[in-house]
């Protein structure tokens, strides 16, 4: 990888790498009593490592100017295998801490082990490892073929890709060590959060390098979703992560917001989270993915135009419907609960949009696993989007909230559009990459597909049946009008569901093991196919698989 | 019309971001800014306590191992939730809470009201192996909690942090927070009168883990625990509950 | 977009772009779409116009129907107090034989009794009031404050070393820990009380040590516990004859006890229970043993 870098561009990178060294090395003396020793001594191994790799290469011949005619898609190979390792390791994650739920024992008597500091290990290894890098890799990709232009520099791109994964591995480290603000989605700590705000900007100025660049002159719909995600995670991150650190040598911040007001932002930020990291995001992964796979146009610019602006509109008022019937007041909950039945059609018009792209294309969906994933992923997109809005109507929420149905919702979306448009894109973007005719194993994608959608199915009938019933037993009556049962009563009534959420579960993990094998195959077959797609030119639709 | 202008938008890169960063403020800025500028928002409750040093070192040991991932510590307006937890939570009973820790999940109960509810022995033997004392239990158990001696030689800069976020934490609070947190839990030492003249007569002084020699991460999770829902009234006088009724059995 | 293209397999017209392949068709915005977009505006509009929506500095718009989240709950509650109260007052002023004799009364007693017994004494009795180490078995008919309905019902109201004023005091003294007693004594009296519920354990070897102990037993425990050991329900003392332990009857324990003291701890519930509740769980509890009647 430094063989690519321009001298200069070596010189900066050994720069940089030293000076998070010496950042580390200066938290560390500074927390030496806390547990931010651990993280600085972190840091500076992690700034070390990376010094030493670019010293390595530091002498290498350096790239000609012919690199500037091809797209430069070194750090997108190194993303897609991040983003698929995070994904072993967080779905690893979720299905210990299912198990955890039905055989509450599966834990060491040690405190990292515990529930309450695996579980964020798993929603951050998933959203923001493999969730992440995947919408890293692969907006580098859409941006690059779409805009017909090239990266502007190499080394921007690996500041962001390896930045970023030092952040997912300062957060994830930290919450085994006790180190968290419980936000959700958001725990990292104050100088956690600061690093990604570096990273983020980078990634913003690099993305609008790149589009300033295009030979194209209009920007296509995938670039309007990845750069709604970009801009809008950086608003939600900063602003909800404002915060006063105990002292520079502590872990430990206090965030600024208080009490009713820190639950609004913090549901304004997580819900947000869900909406521009984990579907704008992965809306921008659609646009390019499913018509290159389906070859076949997009159903409808003006449907695409329409949807865009709604969601990034409508979704950024709907985030109090997570506290409906709390201390918050009743006005802003009205307004949670409104927008959310608004923004209905837009996410309806983009799975429409997404699927109707499919027509002329339905043999291939039968033939393709690829594309049927992507095919899926849609559905389960419009799924879990209508119950998203169904359950931000405050009489079902004060059912669902609290209850596996929200967990249930999670993973329909989760698994079922996240994770499976994700892989549906690797499994075209793989090929392309590495240059290779096809993946290394059809069936075993096949193999995938379908234990991803028996793991997803198992996975939310579960939940659901589990949220229904708790939510039921909770409100139950009986015919004297008292409650029927006590909360350990429902305790009870989970077990079977949390049972079959950890199968099914596990099933999803296999696949996922196995998608990463088959990508790790396919890079070392020696099939290797001619080069199509590396020029800045409007290359033909002759994508790799059919 | 608007297509055409669509058009336009797509053309220019800035322009696109300057619209997405339009499009996405308003709903944040008209639905945060007014919870601080509408003053019913967060009821009046002249009662108040602030959370001691040992509770506040307890609120973070709850919020580092990662409570509010099962435990909600918010009872909605729904009538099954006030019969079950107690009267409904109210917004100024979190005002000084930095964060909130009202939750999004109950696989446990909601521990809003739970202070005082059962006794410290419980909560020790609960947290040291949950299903000792309720066997149908999932929780996870915090063995360690009791052999963990509680870090409290930083409490003065936990409290003057606190104080930068607008907790009203006094000087001397802030000066004696580490005295304080160490007689909060040995109830026979010189420190006491002190503790309850700056937090007030109310507060809970006593050996929370049931050992005086060493002062645990056990002690300040359940001092933590044991206030919960009752550092104000302002809930039970505002509601039509009927639990709040105390009177005498006949 | 001079020349206009057409899609083969729907007949759209193209928008004429082309990135990397990707087209895209011209089609219209489905009239599905905007009518949808329509009625959920009407939806939208309409919440807002009845229910607290658009904040306006310094206060909000309240709405025609006048709705508050708390108000609403509140009058709930209020409302099903007073549909409640038909056979709440019932069992408020009846005492307790009456409520007894009563079926359909006990049957309102053990449904609402499960709830109120599984939310807030199952932590520590159990969910089958069987109790476990520490908390005591309330069905084995073995009361440490008295077993009729009426006693029961004043220890879950005052609770036992509780922070309520009326609180039952029980204190099992330190013994050892507060140097009342030898180490060999405590050891003594521990062998003496094993010995009463254990029949066998007086064996030649022993004799004479658990003749000790009972001297020192009828000189320190006889107070509280009793002559015959059979306990004393006014000050909460345990019968320590039988099989049944709170903290376990095994000699270590034993020695444990009395060395260490004991202080149980139940909580007061007259605060956060009605008296209504109160008297059903009283109820509810006496029935689930044999009760003491
Ligand atoms: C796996 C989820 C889980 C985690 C994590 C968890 N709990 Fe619990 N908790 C439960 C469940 C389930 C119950 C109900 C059964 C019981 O009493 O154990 C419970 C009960 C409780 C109760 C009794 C509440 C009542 O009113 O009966 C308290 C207090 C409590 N937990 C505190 C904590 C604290 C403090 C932590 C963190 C150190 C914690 N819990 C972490 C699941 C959890
Ligand atoms: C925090 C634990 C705890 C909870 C919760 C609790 N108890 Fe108890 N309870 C105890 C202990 C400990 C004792 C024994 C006190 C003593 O040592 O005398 C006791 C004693 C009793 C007794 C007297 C038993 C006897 O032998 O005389 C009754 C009756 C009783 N509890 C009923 C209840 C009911 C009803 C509830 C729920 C409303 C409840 N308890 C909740 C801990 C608890
Ligand atoms: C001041 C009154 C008092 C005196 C004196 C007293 N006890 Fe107790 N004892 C109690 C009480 C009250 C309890 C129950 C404590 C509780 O429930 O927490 C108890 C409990 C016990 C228990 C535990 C029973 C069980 O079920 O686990 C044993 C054993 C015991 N006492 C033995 C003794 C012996 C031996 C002595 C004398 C050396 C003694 N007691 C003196 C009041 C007394
Ligand atoms: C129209 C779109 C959507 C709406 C209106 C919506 C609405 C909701 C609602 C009402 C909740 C429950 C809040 C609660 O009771 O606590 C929720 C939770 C959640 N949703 Fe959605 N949802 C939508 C789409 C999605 C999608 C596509 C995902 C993708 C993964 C997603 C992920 C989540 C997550 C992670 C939570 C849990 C938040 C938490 O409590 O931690 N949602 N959503
Ligand atoms: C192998 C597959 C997976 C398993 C077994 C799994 C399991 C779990 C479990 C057990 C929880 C905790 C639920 C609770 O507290 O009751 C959870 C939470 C969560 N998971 Fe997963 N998960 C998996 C995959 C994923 C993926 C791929 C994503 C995202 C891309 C994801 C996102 C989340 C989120 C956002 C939450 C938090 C939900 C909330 O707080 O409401 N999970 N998961
Ligand atoms: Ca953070
Ligand atoms: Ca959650
Ligand atoms: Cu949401």
């Amino acid at each position: 990888m430094i063989s690519t870098l321009t001298r200069t561009e070596r010189f900066l990178a050994l720069w940089i790498s030293m000076a998070v060294s010496i950042c580390g090395l200066a938290l560390a003396i500074a927390g030496r009593e806390d547990p931010l020793l651990i993280h600085g001594l972190l840091i500076l191994l992690f700034g070390l490592v990376c010094s030493y790799i670019v010293m390595f290469g530091y002498e290498e011949k350096a790239p000609g100017t012919e690199r500037l005619s091809l797209y430069y898609d070194e750090p997108i190979k190194a993303g897609v295998i991040f983003a698929m390792i995070w994904a072993v390791f967080g779905m690893f994650m979720g299905v210990w801490v299912a198990a955890q739920l039905a055989w509450p024992d599966l834990a060491f008597d040690a405190p990292w082990s515990g529930l309450g500091r695996l579980r964020p290990t798993h929603t951050t290894g998933v959203i923001f490892g493999f969730g992440g890098n995947a919408l890293i890799a692969t907006s580098f990709h859409v941006v690059q073929r779409t805009s017909r232009a090239r990266l502007p520099d190499q080394l921007s791109s690996w500041f962001v890709l390896v930045g970023y994964n030092m952040y997912c591995l300062i957060a994830v480290s930290g919450y085994l060590l006790g180190i968290t603000q419980s936000k959700e989605y958001a725990e990292s700590e104050w100088y956690a959060d600061i690093w990604l705000v570096l990273v983020w900007v980078t990634y913003f100025v690099l993305y609008i390098r790149t589009l300033a660049r295009r030979k194209e002159p209009h920007i296509y719909v995938a670039n309007w979703y990845f750069l709604a995600f970009i801009l809008v995670v950086a608003i939600l991150h900063i602003v909800n992560n404002l915060a006063v650190p105990v002292s520079l040598g502590h872990a430990k911040s206090y965030t600024v917001w208080p009490g009713v007001q820190d639950a609004m932002v913090q549901w304004w930020y997580g819900h947000n989270a869900v909406a521009f990291f984990l579907t704008s995001g992965f809306l921008g992964m659609l646009y390019y993915y499913l018509p290159v796979r389906a070859q076949r146009p997009i159903f409808s610019y003006r449907l695409s135009i329409l949807s865009f602006w709604g969601i990034t509109f409508f979704y950024m008022w709907a985030g109090s419907h997570h506290l409906h019937y709390t201390a918050l007041p009743d006005w802003v909950q009205t307004l949670g609960m409104t927008f959310s039945i608004m923004l209905l059609v837009p996410s309806w018009a983009s799975a429409g949009n997404a699927l109707l792209t499919l027509n002329g294309a339905w043999h291939r969906v039968r033939d393709d696993a690829t594309l049927r994933f992507m095919m899926i992923a849609a559905v389960f997109y419009g799924l879990s989007t209508f119950e998203g809005s169904f359950m931000a109507i405050r009489p079902v929420n004060s059912l669902s909230h609290y209850t596996d149905w929200t967990i249930g919702h999670v993973h329909a979306g989760a698994l079922g559009w996240v994770a499976l448009i994700t892989f549906g894109s690797f499994y075209t973007l793989v090929p392309v990459l590495w240059k290779r005719r096809q993946m290394y194993s059809p069936a075993l994608i096949e193999w995938h597909f379908w234990l991803a959608l028996a793991g997803t199915l198992i996975y939310v009938f579960a939940m659901w049946n589990s949220g229904i019933i708790q939510g039921l037993m909770w409100r139950t009556y009986t015919e004297e009008d008292t409650l029927a049962y006590s909360f350990v009563d429902s305790l009870k009534a989970m077990w079977p569901y949390y049972v079959a959420r950890a199968f099914g579960g596990l099933l999803f993990l296999i696949g996922a093991i196995i998608c990463l094998y088959n990508i790790l195959m396919t890079i070392r077959s020696p099939d290797k196919a001619e080069s199509r797609d590396d020029v800045p030119h409007p290359a033909d639709l002759a994508l790799a698989g059919e | 019309m608007s297509e055409f202008f669509h058009r336009k938008l797509e053309r220019s890169a800035i322009g696109f971001v300057l619209a997405i960063i339009a499009a996405a403020s308003v709903g944040g800025i008209v639905e945060i800014a007014p919870l601080f500028t509408i003053d019913e928002t967060v009821e009046a409750a002249p009662d108040m306590r602030l959370y001691t040093p040992l509770e506040l070192a307890g609120r973070n040991i709850y919020v580092r191992e990662g409570c509010y991932a099962c435990h909600s510590q918010m009872i909605r307006t729904l009538r099954d939730e006030v019969d079950r937890y107690g009267p409904y939570s109210l917004a100024v009973e979190s005002k000084n809470d930095h964060p909130m820790l009202w939750g999004s999940k109950r696989t446990g109960p909601d521990l809003a009201r739970v202070g005082d509810k059962y006794g410290d022995a419980w909560h020790v033997a609960h947290l040291t192996y949950p299903r000792d004392v309720v066997p149908e239990s999932n929780m996870p158990a915090y063995r360690w909690l009791a052999r963990t001696e509680l870090r409290i030689d930083d409490l003065s800069e936990h409290l003057a942090a606190q104080r930068m976020v607008g907790v009203p934490y006094t000087d001397e609070m802030v000066k004696d927070a580490r005295a304080d947190a160490y007689a909060q839990a040995n109830p026979d030492t010189d420190g006491v009168p002190g503790v309850m003249q700056r937090y007030g007569d109310e507060t809970q002084v006593r050996a929370f883990d049931g050992v005086t020699s060493q002062l645990t991460e056990m002690d300040a999770l359940v001092a933590y625990l044991q206030i919960l829902g009752r550092l104000t009234d302002a809930a039970h006088k505002n509601t039509a509950a009927p639990e709040t009724s105390p009177q005498p059995l006949d | 977009m001079s020349v206009e293209e057409r899609d083969p397999v729907s007949g759209e017209r193209l928008t004429g772009h082309d990135w990397n392949g990707i087209k895209e068709l011209d089609t219209p915005i489905p009239r599905g779409v905007l009518l949808f977009l329509i009625v959920t505006h009407i939806i939208a509009f309409a919440l807002w116009v009845l229910t607290p929506a658009w904040p306006l500095g310094k206060s909000y718009t309240p709405g025609i129907l006048g709705i508050d989240q708390k108000k609403a709950v509140e009058e709930q509650l209020v409302a099903s107090a007073a549909d409640k109260a038909t056979w709440t007052k019932k069992i408020e002023v009846s005492d307790f034989p009456t409520i007894q004799a009563d079926e359909r009364m006990m049957l309102i007693v053990r449904s609402t009794g499960h709830q109120l017994f599984g939310d807030n004494c199952a932590a520590c009795h159990g969910s089958d009031g069987k109790g476990r180490a520490n908390y005591p078995d309330l069905t084995d008919d073995d009361w440490l404050w008295g077993g009729d309905v009426q006693r029961i019902a004043e220890t879950v109201s005052v609770g036992v070393n509780s922070a309520n004023a009326g609180s039952r005091i029980a204190e099992m003294p330190r013994f050892g820990v507060d140097q009342m007693l030898p180490r060999e004594d405590v050891e003594k009296a521990a062998n003496f009380v094993f010995s009463l519920s254990n029949p066998q354990f007086s064996q030649p070897a022993n004799v004479e040590t658990i003749a000790a102990g009972r001297e020192v037993f009828l000189a320190n425990c006889a107070t509280c516990h009793g002559e015959d050991a059979r306990g004393k329900q006014d000050v909460g003392a345990p019968n320590l004859t039988d099989e049944r332990w709170i903290y376990g009857g095994d000699l270590d324990t034993i020695i444990t006890t009395i060395h260490g003291g004991r202080r149980g701890h139940m909580p007061t519930w007259d605060q956060r229970l009605t008296p209504a509740e109160i008297k059903i769980l009283a109820l509810y509890v006496h029935s689930l043993g044999e009760g003491d009647s």
